[in-house]
């Protein structure tokens, strides 16, 4: 009962202090988009050429849909700083001093995170009900079949990207962006793991569906069986797209999904894997200890600050006289001056400060491909890589003020805002142009002019994405899912339009990057102003 | 009595530049600020400044943090103005900007950077050639005692250390107004009577506001006071105009153990001190207690005189 009652609290205070957060409403906006974007057919299921008949049991399997899938994977974004935010703001070092069990407090915040998500995964039920009723649906309001769905799709999905969550931040390895990179593979994988309970004639066994996370496979694969069953034309397809496809020529009447023991068990597995991801992270969570957290950086600091402290005069009371204010020269005054080149230098030095040896190594690597392969080779195979090996230092620009608390410091200096931003962005450009520049020497070579123009486009662009999503969210968050998902997409599948890379010749729209670029630019100085306004 | 306002005098504030040059001068004018839920932290806030270090005392949730934001330019009061050499700082940011430097109470550093790289940034941020901040950062980073740590990430740095970085970057510019807030904190016994003597030292040409609830501090450099409770400007004056106003009405009285709190119920205590004899406890009273001798009034003494007057005036016993 104790126990109950310790767990209450602590999901309920962390639930409340996240809900009044703007960020809660904008998660929460994106559910509502999600609907209104599965209302307008902008994110629709197909089966061919076949989509169902608008009734409750189709809305309800295509927003189910949408909440197991994209829920699951914004959702992780949105809720993945519990423990980082007890760490910040010193709260965990409180509870860490309490007689809470590690085990119980990864369960806790798995919990919260939870009860976030589902608030999500509420508002698209609420959507659905409108839609129904309100949007044009035919045949009724059959809520058995409009819900179910939404809710048992959509609850046991985010229940593990709650867990997975947790996880991410306990694992040394996974709290920071490299986490954020990784779980939208993670997602990925779990979809595909899902996906054969899709194709009727795989002779899945009948404990299937316990991999089919989301669910999609599950709710596919009983529609296609009643597809083949009714046109023998039907050769089998099924997609679950933003946009993009041809519109669906023919419905069909969808019933619903067939709820057996097998489909529940599939339902019940992502809540019970949740249990034991919550478990187990547990197993990594530092406590807040900072001796055990961080592993080989925290020892190095821990090293480093013993030598400093060592380093340090003993004697105080003979070093107290040694220097005075008089001693400093005094500065002639440099009004007007701008000195930006210096403040470019010293944002290069800031972002790339840090790293170990082996990633300018690697970095080198794709350098030395992007020059050396076969131009189409490089352009196509090397370069995404070569441009997603700086995430992490895009994914900073913008918002290491906030992380790092130095924005006080930084913009109370004289034209600071404009200044700093444009240090910034040209400094995220020069690693953009540096670490990509082996296929730009390839395309000087070759008078590759268009691919040049591609190239530039994309230097132009990336860094300027950065800094807005930065500037705007304070976190590197956004970004690094938002580029990672873009990168995959685009560049690495060539897709025209969306390729911002211009991987393959004709893939891009230089100029249209570029203006990008510079609206992007004009959005993070307001989205600063905006902030230095609030502060 | 009350607390008493002495702004009006003002004649304990240096009226010329020692090596004449154009005085500044900082004027704050019924500034308010109201935040969006309501609480207002500042309200009607009135001072006008000159050379020197100005104390500003309070307790916790004055609006000393706030009041000290106001005036580094990072947020904007809702009513009234800042004049810097009459100039508005909310409409001419720049101009206060250019010679300003700002300690705040929270601050971080980009942990992966070192002494000297983190200054160097902040030395471009602010406009300095590369030459002249490469010679200041080598003089601050000797007055504020880190010469020794300077080429170690800022990342394993101590409290006081970073505090002390903090230090250094508010000097980088040759601040004309200096405002540090709380800068003490965290600074160990040694480094707190370095950075004292640090702002006397600076205090000759330039504004240097010092917000803190450390008296002692306060009554080490400040050249006079301003005492802010509740968003208002309680009481403006040098610091031997405050301590007159309790001159003579503080004692010192030896009493049991067991009797203190009864003590404490009845008078306004400013410390106890536990010996061999009882508590010696420092009694702020208009009438002495039996048996007290009279003490030699402190900043601290008429510190909590003050802010105890705003609260709740003194009884007819215990009144000074």
């Amino acid at each position: 009962m104790m126990h109950a009652r310790v767990l209450y609290q602590m999901v309920r205070a962390d639930f409340l202090e996240r809900v009044r957060r703007t960020s809660f409403l904008l998660a929460l906006g994106f559910s509502l988009f999600l609907a209104y974007a599965v209302y307008t057919g902008e994110v629709a299921l197909q089966l061919d050429d076949y989509r169902g008949v608008a009734n409750s049991a189709w809305l309800g399997s295509v927003i189910g849909l949408v909440a197991s899938v994209w829920v699951s994977l914004i959702g992780f974004y949105v809720v993945k700083n519990a423990v980082e935010r007890d760490r910040q703001t010193r709260v965990g070092q409180v509870l860490a001093s309490t007689p809470l069990s590690r085990p119980f407090y990864t369960l806790g915040k798995a919990l919260s995170n939870f009860v976030v998500l589902g608030a999500m995964v509420l508002v698209l039920v609420l959507a659905a009900v409108v839609i129904q009723v309100f949007g044009g649906g035919s045949r009724g309001l059959d809520l058995f079949n409009l819900l179910t769905p939404i809710l048992l799709f959509g609850l046991s999905a985010v229940a593990l990207s709650a867990a997975l969550a947790v996880l991410f931040e306990t694992v040394p390895g996974l709290r920071g962006g490299i986490g954020n990179v990784v779980y939208f593979f993670v997602w990925m994988a779990l979809i595909l793991l899902g996906v054969p309970q899709a194709l009727p004639k795989a002779q899945a066994p009948y404990w299937a569906p316990v991999l089919d996370y989301t669910g999609i496979g599950t709710l596919m694969g009983q529609m296609q069986r009643q597809l083949h069953a009714m046109d023998p034309l039907y050769k089998g397809g099924s997609s679950f797209t933003v946009g993009g496809l041809n519109p669906p020529t023919k419905t069909f009447l969808w019933n619903g999904l067939e709820w057996n023991t097998a489909t529940l068990l599939g339902r019940a597995a992502p809540v019970v894997a949740s249990l034991l991801l919550a478990l187990l992270a547990a197993f990594f969570f530092d406590r807040f200890d900072p001796a055990r957290g961080r592993l080989r950086g925290a020892t190095k600091a821990g090293k480093s600050k013993i030598r400093v402290a060592d380093a340090l005069p003993s004697n105080g009371a003979a070093h107290v006289a040694i220097a005075s204010a008089a001693q400093l020269t005094a500065l002639a005054k440099s009004e007007g001056r701008n000195r930006l080149p210096a403040l470019i230098a010293a944002e290069v030095r800031l972002m790339v400060k840090g790293k170990r040896l082996w990633w300018y190594v690697i970095a080198a690597g794709l350098w030395v491909g992007c020059a050396a392969s076969p131009l189409g080779i490089a352009r196509a195979g090397v370069l995404p890589f070569a441009w997603i090996w700086p995430l992490l230092l895009w994914s900073a620009m913008g918002t290491r003020e906030v992380q790092c608390l130095t924005g006080s410091l930084v913009f109370s200096a004289a034209r600071a805002v404009p200044r700093q931003l444009i240090a910034s962005y040209v400094a995220g450009v020069m690693v953009a142009a540096a670490t990509g520049g082996g296929i730009a020497v390839r395309m000087l070579a070759a008078t590759d002019f268009a691919g040049l123009a591609a190239w530039s486009g994309a230097v132009l662009f990336i860094p300027a994405l950065a800094l807005a999503l930065g500037v705007w969210s304070g976190s590197g968050k956004a970004f690094e899912a938002l580029y990672t998902a873009w990168w995959y997409v685009g560049p690495l599948h060539h897709i025209r339009g969306v390729d911002f890379m211009g991987t393959t010749a004709g893939s891009s729209t230089a100029a249209g990057y570029a203006a990008a670029a510079l609206l992007l630019v004009c959005v993070a100085y307001a989205g600063r102003k905006y902030r230095l306004a609030l502060a | 009595m009350g607390c008493r306002n002495f702004s009006e005098g003002a004649a304990y504030l240096p009226s010329e530049s020692p090596r004449g040059r154009p005085q500044v001068q900082l004027s704050i004018r019924d500034v308010t600020k109201q935040y969006r839920r309501g609480v207002v932290a500042l309200r009607n806030f009135n001072l006008e400044l000159r050379p020197g270090v100005l104390g500003l005392l309070g307790p916790n949730g004055a609006g000393k943090t706030t009041l000290m934001s106001i005036l580094a330019t990072i947020t904007r009061a809702t009513g009234g103005q800042v004049l810097w050499n009459g100039a508005d700082i909310a409409r001419e940011p720049d101009a206060l900007r250019r010679v300003l430097g700002y300690l705040p109470q929270d601050f971080g550093v980009y942990p992966n950077l070192n002494a000297v790289e983190f200054l160097e940034y902040l030395a471009a941020v602010k406009g300095l050639d590369a030459a002249t901040a490469r010679r200041r950062i080598e003089e601050l980073l000797e007055l504020v005692n880190l010469t020794d740590a300077r080429k170690r990430p800022l990342g394993g740095f101590s409290g006081g250390m970073r505090q002390r970085v903090g230090i250094a970057q508010a000097l980088l510019n040759d601040p004309e107004l200096l405002i540090v807030d709380e800068p003490t904190a965290g600074l160990d016994p040694e480094e707190r009577v370095r950075f004292r003597n640090l702002l006397s030292d600076l205090s000759g040409e330039r504004i240097v506001i010092l917000s803190t609830h450390i008296v002692s501090d306060v009554e080490a450099t400040a050249t006079d006071i301003a005492l802010i409770a509740k968003g208002e400007l309680v009481a403006h004056a040098s610091p031997e105009q405050l301590v007159a106003q309790v001159e003579g009405s503080v004692w010192e009285w030896v009493v049991p153990s067991a009797e203190i709190n009864a003590a404490r119920q009845q008078y306004l205590i400013s410390s106890t001190t536990r010996r061999g004899d009882g508590v010696h406890v420092r009694v702020l009273s208009r009438m002495p207690p039996r048996g007290a001798v009279q003490a030699v009034a402190t900043l601290e003494d008429a510190y909590l005189y003050c802010l105890r007057q705003l609260r709740q005036p003194l009884g007819a016993e215990a009144a000074v």
